[in-house]
């Protein structure tokens, strides 16, 4: 039999950006299991207030990949490290402009991804969730 | 229920350390049938159900790692987290919930990744 991994919630450092704390929600931020996070869908929450930022598109998805990126530099990831990611539209006729945001988040080698339009919470237009390696030290580019 | 329906799934697939369940909707555990309820009633008959999957597995529920929630309208949504919440009172796995047209009538689908 072998060990199983140790399975760690992972919290933002930023706590504005813990809303399923801050609003008595039933899930973790995101769950690190031996070298993967998975993170829970994320919606366009101001980094600074904790309330939902409901501008343009462009801006919501922007909002969201940064709180991303800090979600997963608080559990020792990044952007960069994603494997897996699936972004859910309100409107599917945001999908070109969606695809205009990844490609500044994205550069080189995007995650394998799945777009889809469906019933979001909070009037939010896009919610991403995503499945990361974790890395030992992603500190000094490991 | 995929054999009993006769569909091209597997109720779980265990890969190395990980169970991957399917998304499961509500069954009468005594007819086979679809069980159609509130959503608070087909939220509890999945977990119940997903428990039992992962517990013959040699898994649980505490060991679920990332779920997946479709409810077929967002107006629901507190509806199902109450139920939801009682299955994992502590540090509970991460989630995604989205309002979704389900297949044959059902109000809730839910899926999800644990450790195995």
């Amino acid at each position: 039999m072998s060990l199983r991994p140790s399975r760690t919630v992972i919290e933002p450092r930023n706590p504005k950006l813990n809303v399923s704390r801050n609003a008595n929600l039933p899930h973790s931020p995101g769950i690190r299991v031996g070298d993967y996070i998975f993170l829970s869908g994320m919606g366009p929450v101001d980094p600074e207030t904790g309330g939902r930022n409901l501008g343009p598109i462009a801006e919501q998805i922007r909002h969201t990949l940064i709180n991303m990126a800090h979600m997963l530099e608080s559990a020792g990831s990044r952007l960069d490290r994603i494997v897996k990611i699936t972004i859910v539209l309100a409107d599917i006729a945001d999908y070109g402009e969606m695809n205009r945001v990844w490609k500044e988040f994205f550069p080189v080698d995007p995650p394998a991804r799945t777009t889809c339009a469906l019933q979001l919470s909070n009037g939010n237009g896009v919610e991403i969730e995503c499945i990361a390696l974790g890395g030992a030290n992603v500190a000094d580019g490991g | 229920m995929s054999r009993n329906l006769n569909l091209p799934l597997s109720p779980a697939i265990r890969a190395g350390e990980f169970i991957f369940v399917s998304g499961m909707v509500a069954i009468d555990p005594a007819t086979g049938e679809r069980m159609h309820g509130t959503v608070a009633a087909e939220t509890r008959q999945i977990l119940a159900a997903i428990a039992q999957v992962l517990e013959s597995a040699g898994s649980s529920l505490p060991n679920a790692v990332k779920v997946n929630v479709l409810i077929y309208s967002m107006l629901e949504y507190s509806n199902m987290n109450e139920v939801y919440r009682e299955f994992f009172p502590v540090d509970p796995p991460a989630r995604t919930v989205c309002g979704a047209r389900l297949s044959g009538g059902s109000k809730v689908e839910i899926d999800c990744v644990a450790l195995a």
